[in-house]
């Protein structure tokens, strides 16, 4: 800031005109170049080494060209990772924008005050950091003692002794939805609820004079004029769905031991720092960043044709 | 003086998004309050209730089990009640004296205000620059910003491993920070963007037309107006540092420099899986400052960015 306030007064407006923008980007993006971009070259090119233990201590490089791709390709993991990574972002981006939406259009229903209060309440469940919040909901379904187990046991619907719901994949997964949903819903809920304040009242009353009923004011009326909100919220949760890995890595054998819900963040995690296998975790990495590029790339496409993203 | 010309100046005045979304702000228009006409009829009131108990009683579920568990005497129990019959403290006593918490969240506080402190200054600047300032590569620059949030951590955790081992920053405060400054850095330039796009160009205008220089007007106009945004982007970096897992298990072996996150989970390993008494209790003393961080500030943010600033 210094360097712009006061001093330098050139005469040359227009030439400083053209710098200033990039001297305040400066900072930010030479952090992000060094610390993300770099990185993120440096995991493409530890991809194709054989690179252990033994090549980190003593600083080697070992080429090994795609072989880490080739391996990957033929572990039949690799089919389970990627289901359970696709199909279950899936669920979790529709349930969040779903659940979030409706709770928007529930808050836009109260008074002001209640809303107030309401709104605090949600936003307890977006603070909720990620490793405790799984730790809870973990315990809520552990066996024997969590609460819904004894719940079921009691009205004799499971058998406690022969139950475990984290070790079969579509109950793990099912409770991991429950904890990402649960943390991701907030979000949405707000931003929406922002949107829907800004709509015009006049608009809505004029519908309902019109017959039309609350599902048809939704999608004729709310949804296309909010379309840039709810473009920018289904975006960032699936950005930050497909790269859950804390609320799947702090479950029960989420860490390696059941290999039936590795998904790919945990898996590349595992190859790479817990067997240290680092060129073939890469491998893994560089798989699950151009799946999520892919779909970045879909959408930012679909934000341009809008006019979006200005 | 160098005075901007408003050609040089963005106007931007894109739909509302989630940038534009300020925690609990909101400007309603004339008119907006027309939607409560929708729980007019007795049937849509009782509804209305009814969905918004359904709605309370998901969202705090995870936070009173927490919480009661950790004061709750008889955690270990099978037979333990919902609500607990007999209060104690030991669990947190036992976690702070021989789990080493108070070790943790001092590391996860460092950190924490660390990440705040930096990423906060590099973002204003460059949220500044994409939202005021018309150059070549502007939308470039926006929009790597918003694919650069999309690199997934565990992307990014091997190489940095190997580098931060390479320059001896495991087990360093600062190393941790570093790596976090760089993940909260993206979304603070793309929150900030909205709230110095919200601030009218007109009072910008006006400091120039006083004499004012860019730089004097960035500091005593811009800066003040854009308080509460920082603040807003301040709570998610620090969140970010306090909540993050995966580089801070990873680059912290040594136990007096783990953070919090990280510690909890070797806690856990530690003390066996059925304790959960004192997991609890070491969750509760993670999530309730973030919690109460969260409320407090939300408020300050909600009474409104330049409300009245460009009137009269």
């Amino acid at each position: 800031m210094t360097l712009l306030s006061s001093g330098r007064r050139s005469r040359v407006l227009p030439h400083r005109r053209v710098w200033r923008p990039w001297l305040l980007l400066a900072p930010a993006l030479a952090t992000l170049a060094v610390l993300l971009i770099y990185p993120l070259g440096r995991v493409v090119y530890l991809s194709t080494q054989d690179y252990g233990l033994r090549e980190l201590n003593l600083g080697l490089s070992n080429p090994v060209g795609l072989d880490n791709y080739r391996a990957i390709f033929e572990d039949p993991l690799l089919r389970t990772a990627l289901v359970n990574t696709v199909v279950f972002a899936v669920a979790c981006v529709f349930l969040t924008v779903v659940l979030g939406t409706l709770v928007a259009l529930l808050l836009v229903r109260l008074g002001t005050k209640l809303r107030a209060v309401v709104t605090t309440a949600i936003m307890v469940a977006w603070a909720m950091p990620a490793v405790t919040g799984t730790y809870v909901w973990v315990f809520i379904f552990d066996t024997p003692s969590g609460i819904v187990m004894r719940g079921l046991d009691k009205i004799g619907m499971v058998d406690p002794d022969t139950t475990n719901w984290f070790v079969d994949r579509l109950s793990f997964y099912s409770i991991a939805t429950l904890n990402v949903v649960h943390h991701g819903f907030p979000f949405v809920a707000v931003t929406v609820l922002a949107g829907l304040m800004t709509l015009p009242g006049e608009t809505m009353e004029s519908a309902r004079i019109d017959g039309a009923n609350a599902w048809q004011r939704f999608w004729n009326i709310t949804f296309p004029m909010l379309r840039p909100v709810f473009a920018v919220v289904t975006i960032l949760s699936t950005i930050w769905d497909f790269k859950v890995f804390t609320q799947v890595f702090l479950m029960p054998g989420g860490d390696g031991a059941n290999r039936d819900v590795l998904n790919l963040g945990t898996w590349s995690y595992i190859t790479g720092i817990s067997q240290k296998e680092y060129g073939l975790g890469s491998a893994i990495a560089v798989l699950l960043t151009l799946l999520l590029l892919l779909i970045t790339i879909v959408y930012l496409r679909s934000m341009f044709k809008e006019d979006e993203l200005r | 003086m160098s005075v901007e010309s408003p050609a040089g100046l963005v106007r931007d005045d894109s739909p509302p998004s989630a940038t534009d979304q300020r925690v609990g702000s909101r400007r309603p228009r004339k008119g907006a309050m027309n939607h409560t006409l929708g729980a007019r009829t007795t049937t849509g009131k009782v509804l209305t209730i009814v969905a918004l108990i359904a709605l309370l009683a998901f969202t705090l579920l995870p936070v009173f089990m927490m919480i009661s568990t950790a004061f709750d005497a008889r955690s270990e129990d099978g037979s333990r009640s919902l609500i607990p019959t007999e209060l104690t403290l030991d669990h947190f006593r036992f976690v702070l004296d021989e789990g080493g918490f108070l070790t943790y969240m001092r590391n996860s506080l460092i950190v924490g205000v660390g990440t705040v402190l930096i990423s906060g200054a590099l973002a204003l600047l460059a949220a500044v620059a994409v939202s005021r300032f018309a150059f070549r590569l502007r939308t470039s620059v926006l929009v790597m910003v918003l694919v650069v949030q999309m690199v997934p951590l565990e992307a990014l955790v091997i190489p940095m491993f190997i580098q931060a081992r390479h320059l001896g920053l495991l087990n360093q405060l600062f190393g941790l920070t570093l790596v976090y400054v760089a993940f909260s850095l993206p979304f603070a330039i793309w929150m900030l963007r909205g709230f110095v796009a919200a601030i009218p160009i007109d009072i910008e205008e006006a400091a120039y037309v006083d004499g004012a220089s860019w730089g004097r007007m960035f500091w005593s106009v811009l800066l003040p107006l854009v308080g509460p945004g920082l603040v807003a982007t301040s709570i998610f970096a620090f969140i970010t540092a306090w909540n993050e897992f995966i580089f801070a298990t990873t680059f912290m072996n040594d136990d007096s420099k783990k953070t919090a996150a990280a510690g909890l989970r070797d806690f856990f390993g530690r003390f066996g899986d059925n304790d959960w008494g004192a997991v609890m209790a070491g969750s509760t003393l993670i999530t309730v400052p973030v919690m109460i961080f969260f409320i407090l500030v939300q408020r300050r943010i909600s009474e409104g960015l330049v409300s009245g600033a460009v009137k009269g």
